[in-house]
Parts: structure tokens; C-alpha cells; sequence
């Protein structure tokens, strides 16, 4: 499938802030059976500095750099971006949770999506006791690590309340947990939590839905903004697999990859300093269309 | 033998025999070869003699000298700093058993290096299935970024500090490695201080090795690493608030290097920066005593507060020295710790001369079933040091003391994430001689010891360490637990130790201070401004309650002007408000912390201020800061007017000490600035509150108190207080340093001695002003002045002060992250 992204943010800030630097995780980074073409970003008021960055995770980093005061920032990103697959489904031969577990301890890779990086408490995912005591009984070490995950997206799927506007960028995980509520950023840690306190490498992934579902579909959840999900290594065999716990699905082609990391932090689309600015608000318009219909439009 | 009754080798020899008999084995002092025994028995002999042979009073003797040195530490969770508990009694060690302990820490420093080059390079010894990849990420000190990027000639570390412990075979091994911070090495050295302050020439007498040329060695290494030939070297701070801070004071100035704040800092162009009042100067290297995760808000922790912006792109772009490199503190998790011993063997070729404690990582099968099956012979740890599941707050455990439940507890969750879990060895800790209740003891130890790369980058280890004497059991909790003591470790040659040769290695002589950084400026500014508003204060309670030479001013309210001057009081936020009695209004004005103006909340402040630049303050000036107000007691005015009258004198004290023994450097010209800024603006409040047109004679001797003025008037005029002159004395008198021209002129004097940005001739802002201020106010007499003046030239002072924080200070900088995700 093939799509046409298109992505603004208007941020309007209370009083003029200066001397910004921003972080954009915006452009999707390399990813198996994805690519991205005819990536456009373009900033108002133009930035000093637009600068391409290391990010230590499959990310791509842009830094911006706008010296002079500002009361309004926009930034708008276009691309084409193809993503292959969909349908993986759980096989009978698919490895078990506890054979996954001791394949990632003795992986010897450490490149940015080797499994050991994903295996162990993080900043915004710490490894509560309680997340644990909920996921527990589907995730037990004989149990084929695709179903056993996909259990638990739709146990949060449905078990939790889709309510924007309840938690925040910065909401703790067990917030969000003990009300049993959120979006699709909490859901994600939730889900990276309780797969990693059973030893699982499990990552933290922003992205984008498909705006409009195919015909006869249901739309998604969180097709509106720039989405999140988790990524499982399910062993060496069968590799990182894409679970939405905010919809109850395996990921398929209507999931457009963009960065992987730890956790929200070091996948935030936007963060960065500057002087100044006591409150802001924020505009966002995504738009996800499959390139057919563009052409038909 | 002494025949002096007063030297008594008796009770030398007494507090041996007695506590010989009471060591076991495996005391240090009990185990020591015959050499050093006789060191121990010297010393205990001479410690007695100095003391009459009663062991309270010599502790006392070392902690008196440790409090005047100005120790102090905080334990996590502490508001107030406490007093440093310092043993009296030195560990000794032999030259030959310390050989052997320096070998050892120089083998480790060299591997532990190398490993940390290894991580953040080739990775080969993960590749190579040498070191678990998952040992490296579990730390939460590895970071990834850090990846590919290189240091000065190789150095990923500068210092190494080691927690070591003698068993009760006399055998040394490593507790815990530390590349963090050298946590303790100031200590170390302040211990040492502090002892040789109260033994006279015991340790000279002793043979003992001296500290400093490790700190000069020190010195030299993170210097040799540095780009320019007389590098610009910060010691970066977490601040003020962190444990250490104060330790880490004490070594920039030790050390002369500047203590840096992230504040302090920027990066442009890829380059480090310190924001100084000249502008920017370039930062060639930092001994950084701040985690990595704070380092740089953009590259590591988005939420440090604390950090530089971009430092990460200095440190990748190379030419910048850090010591240690940031990610260093990869290296010194425990369960990395057990793969220690098979890493020396196929990086070193050697085997480790000091091994650490026995230690097996439960992210392998066949580790873990060993201490699953030995779990009462073993502590089971944090593999990384962080919380885990049946290990709260990452402390360790005995397996033997687990009763049923924790234990199953603590087995499924091994299970479920085994890597995080390490189990290791039980210690037992060799003793040593401790006061305890007034008499000698033995106490288990550990050593914190420390190893610097010297100029030439070969590794130095301080002869000496921090010893802890252990007030509970689990000895790696932190540099000092509750209950804990430390105490110096000597480590004694059996011939005497040459003095240091000043020939040769003595610096070129140079005269300016070095350069002044914009917060260390803003601070002494503020410094100066809060001291000053305290002595206003102070008079004006003073004033209130009867401290008027005119007789007839007594301790009541009924004049105009003393309602005033507590309705002054009120605005200056040192009393809730103008009603109640004299007593109360003025003993809320001295003590009452609550409001925000009193002088004792002003005292905090002064204090608070006063921390930010403990590398820059006398320890006098903290003696004098830090002692507690004067009794009073409202009911009984002549305690409050004692009490106040005590306070002015402590303020004159600080002066005192601003003027005679401050250099007149920049940082000087700061604190005076503040000083006159505060007094300016205070007197032109004052003039326009009883010196106006109508003022009465009552207003006009307030106005002569509160400025300090009664002697000059009386000695100029016979008549009592009249308005034209009394106004032209506290205002406009060129003679006079309580007059606002008097203020005015030296702020004009010291901008114009302060450097300036711009190379084009043309005056900057702040001295514009101050010039400007200057010129108005000298012309005017006393007989023409009007209050419109006095408007003018309050409105003039906050323009300036606005000026000088504009062009002299920091500007700061905010953190937020946008929220983008539904």
C-alpha cells in the first residue's frame, strides 16, 4: 500500500518565546518492509539551523534552531512512504515466550533495534509490580509469544477507555494504568511494561494510520494525530512484530512506521528549549491517504 | 620511655593492651607486621599523651577541627547540613601491603577503560560473545548515542574510584567500582586535613605519604588531554542542592578550576562556552561530577534542568576533553563486575591482582542455578543497581534472612527477569581502632580509594582513602550511611617522606583572578543586595524600639513617623501588618520565618545565596552567616534592641570582612555593587518617607538613624535636625558612604572598571546609566534638592540594576516538550 502523508502542527504560544531548539522525530526512519520518498519539512518562521542528528534508536532526529522571538510555529511535513505486509498472523510453530525470553538475553547484536536495548525498565516505562499482576496470567512462559501478545493488545483494548484529553505527554504509566483510561501513548507503555517484565524486548513506536478505512472497515482509533504502538521481537526467526493495543490488532498496512525507541521519550515528535513562553496551544491535522485515491480525487 | 607524668605512656600503652584484647581476628592493628605494629603503637602512644589518655577528648579535638574547616554533609532526604563525623584514629597501612593495592587499582583503572572504549567503539567483546550485550544495556548508565563518538587521545576515563575491603585472611577485594564521580575524594583529602590540624606532627613523625601530589597529578591529566596549551578547565556541577556540593567547592578551589553549573555553560558552533561577564570564553575540558543522563537535555534526559543544551554535539565534534567520558558509568554495575575476571584475562592477559567479591550474574542458566541452589551463603543484589522485584530501592539481601514468602517472592521474579539480579559473596569486614563512647573499639571498614591519570596518562593512586567505619551492614549503600564514621587512612614508609621540591614545578607568577563567570557575578550582586536590606531592617527595628540616641524617642508608636516606619516594615513583607504591639511587631520582624522580609528569612537567603558560591566565600563569612540569632524575647524590648544591636554588628562583621580580605577582583566589584545598589534605592525610600517638605523633627532623626548619620550631623551642625541640611547629608554629600551620591558614584566606578563587549568605544548600557545617575545627583545641595529628584533617581537605580542584570547575568533558559500524540 502506498500512501500520501501529510502532517501540520501549529503551535501558538501565550507570550513570544526565543532562542528555541527543537528535537522533530517526524521523518519515518528506515524500517523493513516500508519506504519513504519526496520527504518535504517545511518550518514557518524559517529556522537558523535545520540539522540532521543521531538518534541512537531507529529514529531520525531534526533539529531546528530559531533565534528570534515567535508567537506562532508551524511545521508541515509531506511524503510518499509504501508499506509492504500485513496479515502476520500467530503460526503453530511460532516460538514461546520463555524461548524468546533466553534468545534475547544472549543476542550479541547492539545495533539500534538489537533486542537487548529493549529489555529492561526505561525512563517512562518503569517496571510496575501492578501492570504485572493484570497481564500475568496470559503471558506464562510456555505460551506462543504472537498470541500471547495479541491477547493482551485486546485485553487493553478492550479493558481500558479510549479518552483523549484525560492524560498528557507527561502522564506517568501507572497513572494511567490504575484508571484504567487514556490514549494511545499510554496504552503503548502499558503494553511495553508488561511484556518486558517477563523478559520480552518490547518497544515503544510512533506512527501514522490510514485516515479513511478501506471500504466496508471501521475506522481506527487515533487516526487524527500521529499514533503509537509497541513492537515485539518474537526471536530471531520471525523478528520485530507490530501489536496496537489502542485498536486489539496485529499491525498491518495501514500502519506507517516512523520512529522506535525505548519509550515515548526518545520517540517524542517534538520537544526541545527555549526561553520564555508561558502556555501554549497546539493545532494538528494528519492526513493519511492512500495514493489510488489521491490519483481518483 | 617519657618520664613526664603528663605524657603519660602508660595510658599509651593502655589503650594498645586494651584493645588488643578486645580485637579479634582480622583487625588491621591486631594483624600488623611487626613493622607496623610498632607505627600503631607509636601513634596510639603519642594520640594518648596529647590527650591524657581519655579517647573522648581526642575525638573531640578532631571534631572540632573538622566542624572549623567547615565540614558538613547531607544525607538524602536531609534539609539541614550535618555536622561531618570524623574518627580520631587513622587506619595505618604499610608500604609494602599498599604496593600491592596499588598494582591492583592501576590493573583495574587500565581494564575498565578498555572496556568502556570497547562499548562505545567496535564493540568487539560483545560481538566476540566476550561480554553479554545485555549487560551492557541493562545499565542505566549506558547510553547509546555515545556510540562512535571518541575522546581526547583515547582517555574514556580520567579518575577511578574503588569501594575495597580486607577480609579476616587479610586479603583485599573490590567492593564496587565507581566512574560516576569520585564521590569522597574531597573528603578524603579534608579528613586529612583536619587531622593533621589535630595531631600536630603525628603524621609527619609517622612517615606518612602525602596527599597533594596525587590532586597536582590529578590536575595535570585532565590539563594533558585538553586542546590549548593553558586550558580552561570546569569542575561541572549538579549544583548546589546535590550531596557533594560542597565537597566539590572545596576541589575547584583546591584544584583551581572553575565550578560550573550547566547554567554556566552553552555550547555554540559545536564548541563549550562559559558565560562570563567579559562574554563568552571557551571551555577546553570538565571534570564532570554530574550523571550523563543530566548532561544535555537534547541528547540524554529531556527533563534535566540541570544540563547544557547541545553539550553532546561538543563532545561528539571532538576537541573537548571530559573526564570521565559521558556513558563511562557503564562499567560499574555489579553484574558486569562477574564478567570482570575472564575480560582481564583476554584483554589484559593477566589475571586480576585485586579481585572483586565473588559475583554471578542470574542472566545465565547456569549462574543462576548456582545461586538459586546456594541462596543462603549469598546476598542477592540489583544487577544494575536499580529497583527489582523483592528488592526495594535496589538494596541487597541476604538470602539467609528471607522467610518464606519473600523468598518465593524473590524466585518467581528471578525467574520471570533473572538479569536483573546478581547474588554475591557475604563480606566480612576486617576492624580497625574507633572511638566508641569514649573508648577504643575495633569497627569494621571499607576504603574508598582513588586513581587519577597523571599528565603523562599513566594511572596515580592516592596514598590515602576515605575509610568508612561501617555503623551498619550494608556497607555500599552510599559514600556515608546513617549512623556511619569516617576516618583518614595513612599509608606510612618505614623511612621519612622528602618534601615536595617547590623548584621547578612552580607556576609562572600571574596577578589577575581569572575570569568571573555571569552567575557567580548575579549571585555575589544579590549577595550584596540581601545583606544590605538586612541591616535596613535591622535598623529599623532598632529605631522602633528605642535605639535613638534622642531620648525622648521611646519604645512607643504614637509618633507619626514611627507608624511609618512599621507600615515600612509591612511593605517590606517583615511583619504581617502595622497593627499590634511594639514587642510583637518587632520580634516578628527578627525571628518569624514565615515572613518573607524578616531578618531571619533574609539571613536564609544570604545563606542560600552564599551556597552557590562556597568556591568564592571565606569560611569565615559562613561562621558568621550561620550563627544563630541572638536570644530575645518580645515581652522584654531591651533583648530585641540586644538582639538587633548583636545582628548589625554581625552585618559590619561581613563587611569587615568584604573590605579587608575580599580581592578587589570583579567578583568583589559585584558584592560592592549590590551593597550600594540597596542602599541607594533604600535611602531615596527613606528621604521620600521622612525627609519630604513636610517632614517633622521626629521624621528627620528617624531619617538620621536609619542612615547611620546622627554623629556626622551633630559634628557638622549644633542646631538640631533641620530639612535642608539633614537632606543634603544623606543624600547628596560626597563625603558621606551612607549618602544615595555617595552610592551612585561608586556603582559609576566600579561599571567603569568592568570590562566591556563592545570594541567600538561606545559605553554600554549599565554605564550609561550609572553615569548618567551620577551627574544628576552631583550638582544638587541640599536646599534644592526636591522630592521629584529623589523620584527620578529611585526610577534611575531599578533601571540600572535591570541593566546590569541584563548585560552582566544569566538569561534563563526553559525546557518544554509538545505534546503532538491523540
Amino acid at each position: 500500500m502506498i500512501y500520501h502523508v501529510r502532517h501540520r502542527t501549529i503551535l501558538h504560544y501565550a507570550a513570544p518565546v526565543r532562542l528555541a531548539r527543537f528535537n522533530l522525530r517526524l521523518k519515518p526512519a528506515p524500517w523493513a518492509g516500508q519506504w519513504c520518498a519526496d520527504y518535504r519539512l517545511s518550518v514557518d518562521p524559517a529556522p537558523s539551523v535545520i540539522q540532521s542528528r543521531p538518534g541512537g534508536w531507529p529514529v531520525d532526529v531534526a533539529r531546528l534552531v530559531i533565534e528570534s522571538p515567535i508567537d506562532t510555529l508551524s511545521i508541515e511535513t509531506s511524503f510518499r512512504a509504501g508499506v509492504q505486509g500485513g496479515g502476520i498472523t500467530p503460526q503453530p510453530d511460532d516460538p514461546t515466550i520463555g524461548t524468546v525470553a533466553k534468545a534475547a538475553l544472549i543476542d550479541r547484536d547492539m545495533g539500534p533495534s538489537a533486542p537487548a536495548h529493549y529489555l529492561y525498565a526505561s525512563s517512562r516505562a518503569p517496571l510496575l509490580p501492578a501492570i504485572g499482576a493484570w497481564a500475568g496470567d496470559l503471558l506464562g512462559p510456555d505460551r506462543p509469544v504472537i498470541v500471547a501478545a495479541l491477547d493482551l493488545a485486546r485485553r487493553i483494548h478492550s479493558m481500558f477507555s479510549y479518552q483523549p484529553g484525560v492524560t498528557d505527554a507527561g502522564t506517568p504509566v501507572a497513572e494511567a494504568f490504575a484508571a484504567r483510561h487514556g490514549v494511545c501513548q499510554d496504552f503503548a507503555h502499558v503494553m511495553v511494561v508488561a511484556l518486558r517484565l517477563v523478559g520480552l524486548p518490547a518497544a515503544y513506536v510512533s506512527g501514522y494510520l490510514r485516515t479513511d478505512p478501506p471500504p466496508g472497515m471501521a475506522r481506527l482509533i487515533g487516526a487524527d494525530a500521529m499514533h503509537a504502538w509497541v513492537m515485539l521481537w518474537c526471536g530471531p526467526t520471525r523478528g520485530w512484530i507490530g501489536f496496537d493495543p489502542t485498536n486489539g490488532c496485529i499491525t498491518g498496512d495501514g500502519h506507517l512506521f516512523v520512529a522506535m525507541g525505548r519509550d515515548y521519550a526518545d520517540v517524542a515528535p517534538m520537544d526541545g528549549l527555549f526561553v520564555g513562553g508561558a502556555g501554549q496551544s497546539v493545532q494538528v491535522m494528519v492526513d493519511v491517504a492512500p495514493e489510488q485515491e489521491t490519483a481518483l480525487s | 620511655m617519657a618520664t613526664d607524668a603528663l605524657a603519660s605512656p602508660v595510658a599509651g600503652k593502655g589503650w594498645a593492651d586494651a584493645y588488643l584484647a578486645a580485637a579479634s581476628r582480622g583487625d588491621l592493628f591486631a594483624d600488623a607486621t611487626p613493622a607496623m605494629a610498632t607505627h600503631w603503637h607509636m601513634m596510639l602512644e603519642r594520640l594518648s599523651t596529647q590527650v591524657q589518655g581519655d579517647p573522648a577528648v581526642l575525638a573531640d579535638h578532631v571534631a572540632r577541627q573538622a566542624t572549623a574547616l567547615g565540614m558538613a554533609f547531607r544525607l538524602t532526604g536531609d534539609e539541614q547540613e550535618r555536622a561531618w563525623p570524623l574518627g580520631p584514629v587513622p587506619l595505618l597501612i604499610g608500604a609494602e601491603e599498599w604496593t600491592h593495592i596499588e598494582r591492583g587499582l592501576t590493573q583495574r583503572a587500565e581494564l575498565l577503560d578498555r572496556v568502556v572504549a570497547d562499548i562505545y567503539s567496535t564493540q568487539s567483546l560483545v560481538r566476540e560473545g566476550k561480554l553479554p550485550a545485555s549487560i551492557v544495556t541493562g545499565s542505566p548508565h549506558y547510553w547509546r548515542v555515545m556510540t562512535g563518538t571518541a575522546p581526547p587521545h583515547g582517555h574514556y576515563l580520567h579518575f577511578y574510584a574503588a569501594d575495597i575491603c580486607r577480609g579476616p585472611n587479610g586479603e583485599w577485594r573490590v567492593l564496587a567500582d565507581r566512574v560516576r564521580t569520585p564521590v569522597g575524594v574531597g573528603y578524603a583529602l579534608e579528613n586529612r586535613l583536619a587531622l593533621s590540624r589535630a595531631t600536630g606532627d603525628l603524621l609527619g613523625a609517622m612517615n606518612t605519604r602525602r596527599l597533594a601530589p596525587f590532586f597536582t597529578d590529578l590536575r595535570g591529566g585532565l590539563a594533558a588531554d585538553c586542546v590549548r596549551s593553558e586550558p580552561r578547565i570546569g569542575l561541572l556541577t549538579p549544583g548546589r542542592f546535590n550531596q557533594s556540593y560542597a565537597e566539590q567547592a572545596h576541589l575547584a578551589r583546591y584544584l583551581g578550576l572553575l565550578l560550573v553549573e550547566g547554567d554556566d555553560l552553552i555550547v555554540s558552533d559545536g564548541r563549550l562556552f562559559v558565560r562570563t561577564i567579559q562574554g563568552l570564553k571557551r571551555v577546553d575540558g570538565l571534570w564532570r561530577w554530574m550523571d550523563t543522563r543530566f548532561m544535555d537535555p537534547l541528547a540524554f534526559d529531556g527533563g534535566s534542568r540541570i544540563g547544557v543544551p547541545d553539550l553532546y554535539d561538543a563532545c561528539a565534534r571532538g576537541g573537548l576533553m571530559i573526564g570521565n567520558w559521558p556513558g563511562a558509568g557503564v562499567i560499574e554495575s555489579r553484574a558486569l563486575a562477574a564478567f570482570l575476571p575472564k575480560l582481564a584475562r583476554a584483554m589484559l592477559g593477566a589475571d586480576l591482582i585485586l579481585p572483586n567479591i565473588a559475583t554471578w550474574w542470574c542472566g545465565q542458566p547456569r549462574e543462576r542455578a548456582y545461586v538459586r541452589d546456594r541462596i543462603d551463603q549469598l546476598v542477592i543484589g540489583s544487577a544494575f543497581g536499580q529497583s527489582a522485584a523483592g528488592l526495594a530501592g535496589g538494596h541487597g539481601v541476604p538470602g539467609a534472612t528471607l522467610d518464606a514468602t519473600s523468598r518465593a517472592t524473590l524466585m518467581e521474579a528471578m525467574t520471570r527477569r533473572p538479569m536483573d539480579y546478581v547474588g554475591q559473596e557475604m563480606v566480612r569486614l576486617s576492624t580497625t581502632p574507633a572511638v566508641i563512647d569514649g573508648r577504643l573499639a575495633p569497627l569494621p571498614f571499607s576504603l574508598r580509594v582513588f586513581v587519577a591519570r597523571d599528565a603523562q596518562g599513566q594511572w596515580r593512586v592516592m596514598p590515602g582513602a576515605f575509610a568508612r567505619l561501617a555503623g551498619h551492614d550494608d556497607i555500599r549503600a552510599a559514600l556515608m550511611g546513617e549512623g556511619d564514621m569516617s576516618a583518614d587512612m595513612c599509608v606510612v614508609d618505614a623511612r621519612p617522606v622528602p618534601p615536595d621540591s617547590l623548584l621547578g614545578g612552580a607556576p609562572a607568577i600571574r596577578r589577575v583572578g581569572g575570569m568571573l563567570p555571569a552567575k557567580a557575578a548575579d549571585n555575589l550582586f544579590w549577595l550584596g543586595r540581601y545583606i544590605e536590606r538586612t541591616e535596613m531592617v535591622l535598623r529599623m527595628i532598632r529605631t522602633i524600639v528605642g535605639g535613638s540616641i534622642e531620648a525622648d524617642l521611646g519604645p512607643s508608636l504614637a509618633s507619626p513617623a514611627m507608624a511609618r516606619l512599621v507600615n515600612e516594615l509591612a511593605l517590606w513583607h517583615a511583619v504581617p501588618g502595622s497593627g499590634g504591639a511594639v514587642g510583637s511587631l518587632c520580634a516578628q520582624a527578627l525571628g518569624d520565618a514565615r515572613q518573607p522580609g524578616s531578618v531571619r528569612a533574609l539571613m536564609g537567603v544570604v545563606a542560600n545565596i552564599g551556597e552557590g558560591l562556597r568556591d568564592r566565600l571565606a569560611s569565615d563569612f559562613w561562621r558568621l552567616v550561620r550563627l544563630p540569632l541572638p536570644r530575645f524575647d518580645e515581652a522584654a524590648t531591651e533583648t530585641l534592641l540586644d538582639a538587633s544591636s548583636r545582628m548589625i554588628e554581625r552585618i559590619s562583621a561581613l563587611s569587615g570582612l568584604a573590605a579587608e580580605n575580599m580581592g578587589r577582583t570583579e567578583g568583589w566589584r559585584f558584592h560592592d555593587m549590590g551593597r550600594r545598589m540597596e542602599r541607594a534605592i533604600n535611602g531615596c525610600r527613606l528621604v521620600s518617607l521622612f525627609g519630604g517638605d513636610d517632614a517633622s523633627a521626629d521624621d528627620l532623626t528617624v531619617l538620621l538613624d536609619l542612615t547611620d548619620s546622627q554623629i556626622s550631623y551633630r559634628t557638622r551642625y549644633l542646631t538640631g535636625p533641620a530639612l535642608a541640611p539633614v537632606r543634603d547629608l544623606v543624600a547628596l554629600e560626597p563625603q558621606n558612604p551612607r549618602a544615595i551620591v555617595w552610592q551612585a558614584q561608586r556603582l559609576a566606578d566600579h561599571i567603569a572598571s568592568l570590562p566591556t563587549l563592545r570594541n567600538d568605544g561606545m559605553p554600554e548600557e549599565p554605564r550609561r546609566l550609572a553615569d548618567a545617575l551620577a551627574a544628576r545627583l552631583s550638582p544638587l545641595t541640599g536646599d534644592t534638592l526636591t522630592m521629584a529628584d529623589i523620584a527620578d533617581a529611585e526610577h534611575r537605580l531599578t533601571a540600572l540594576s535591570d541593566a546590569i542584570g541584563q548585560r552582566y547575568f544569566l538569561q534563563v533558559r526553559k525546557t518544554q516538550s509538545t505534546d503532538l500524540l491523540a
